[in-house]
């Protein structure tokens, strides 16, 4: 081991200006206003206004299924000449189901708010994905039944002589077949809002 | 200005501040490493897990459609009213029931790749966001058959005497049987493919 001297000149302000070029190592990102922040702010605004356009959706799909009652000014020997959507286990289904939902989407809309102010936050994100799901197969699960008992409804089936009674209460059809349609739009909103909370909890 | 002079006695050899400057970048790579490898086993856990899920969500749409294309039943005698015969083409519903959950079977299988692919890289994420759009679609189509399929088997089972819906289990109890376990499957399988997006979306949030 070879020891070596060597001259350095060490100039008198040299200390400071070392001092003022600080390591690069310790510069903390500033989340609050990166590029993915924005992003993820845009994608929480955009499930906000998804999930007022949901609450309409589902009121509007239990309240019209609600009040589908038709009273018909004549009747037969055979078929009630009421018809309301308590006559139809399926549809008392749809109602609660539906109003759960429609309850359900107003409960959620803080978080979406708290996922708006912390767009970085995936805790909320998480969250509302799992519930979201959820609520979504209970939607759908609604709407479907709904809709296999109105197709009974309207077109009956020969096998089992079950007589379409759309024939002869042709409001309550209208409205309930309505309500349906109202229920598959909703679940059309819950599948955007979960692929959101997806794409949002990626891009992290 | 005052310039000052010192002498630094240089005792090692240059190659060895080489390196110590060195320890300071590696030490942060192997952190980062480290980092990476404990949210690849986590993330690699949950793959697996996924793939598992997978396997036993195609067993079980595979059972439902099948159970409910041979659910047929003829009756030795016959009524002046009922038809004596019974099988799923008499119903509009339990048609799609069977069509859907056998097109869900299909993507399951198609799907498997995928899931792989997560095993193989854990941290992707392209991967999961597929598999987790998919689902969620594919999620609403079985969860669309299987209730509109409950909806029949309740009527079939209860009917309905204020629209005169006379429940046809009476007669044809083994069709009734059929019609209800393929339903029940169908279900199970919707259990599954919720807990699947759940897991896709939990192994998307750790990065």
């Amino acid at each position: 081991m070879k020891n070596e001297s060597t001259f350095i000149d060490v100039p008198a302000e040299s200390s400071s200006a070392m001092k003022g070029k600080a390591p690069l190592i310790g510069v903390a990102k500033d989340h609050t206003t990166s590029g993915s922040g924005g992003y993820n702010r845009g994608l929480s605004i955009f499930d906000f206004l998804l999930r007022l356009a949901a609450i309409v959706a589902a009121s509007v799909a239990a309240g019209t299924m609600f009040t589908s009652d038709e009273t018909l000014p004549f009747f037969t020997q055979f078929l009630q000449f009421e018809a309301g959507y308590d006559d139809l286990p399926t549809f008392q289904f749809f109602v609660i189901a539906m109003s759960m939902v429609a309850g359900y989407i107003v409960l959620s809309l803080p978080i979406s708010v708290v996922t708006i102010v912390r767009p970085l936050a995936a805790a909320p994100r998480l969250l509302l994905l799992v519930l979201d799901t959820a609520i979504m197969g209970l939607t759908m699960a609604a709407a479907s039944s709904a809709a296999a008992i109105s197709y009974v409804a309207h077109n009956g089936n020969q096998n089992t002589n079950w007589l379409p009674i759309c024939q002869q209460f042709g409001d309550f059809c209208q409205k309930t077949s309505g309500a349906v349609v109202s229920s598959f739009v909703a679940v059309v909103f819950f599948m955007i809002l979960v692929v959101l909370s997806g794409v949002a909890l990626k891009r992290h | 200005m005052a310039k000052e002079s010192t002498t630094i006695e240089v005792g090692e050899p240059s190659t060895m501040t080489k390196s110590t400057s060195h320890v300071v970048v590696d030490e942060k790579k192997k952190m980062g490493f480290v980092v990476a490898t404990a949210g690849g086993g986590y993330k690699r856990g949950l793959a697996i897990f996924d793939f598992l899920l997978r396997l036993a969500a195609i067993v079980t749409t595979i059972t439902a459609s099948s159970v409910m294309y041979t659910a047929e039943e003829t009756l030795p005698f016959f009524t002046q009213f009922l038809q004596f015969q019974a099988g799923y083409d008499d119903f509009a519903t339990f048609q799609f029931f069977v069509i859907a959950i056998a097109m869900v079977a299909s993507y399951l299988v198609l799907s498997l790749p995928f899931s792989i692919v997560t095993i193989i890289r854990p941290l992707a994420a392209a991967p999961r966001l597929i598999l987790l759009v998919s689902d969620t679609v594919v999620v609403t189509l079985t969860t669309s058959a299987a209730a509109a399929a409950t909806a029949i088997v309740y009527l079939a089972h209860n009917g309905n005497p204020n629209t005169n819906w006379l429940p046809i289990c009476q007669q044809f109890g083994d069709f009734c049987q059929a019609v209800s376990s393929a339903v029940v499957a169908a279900s199970i399988a919707v259990v599954f493919f919720i807990v699947l997006i759940v897991i896709s979306a939990i192994a998307l949030k750790r990065h």
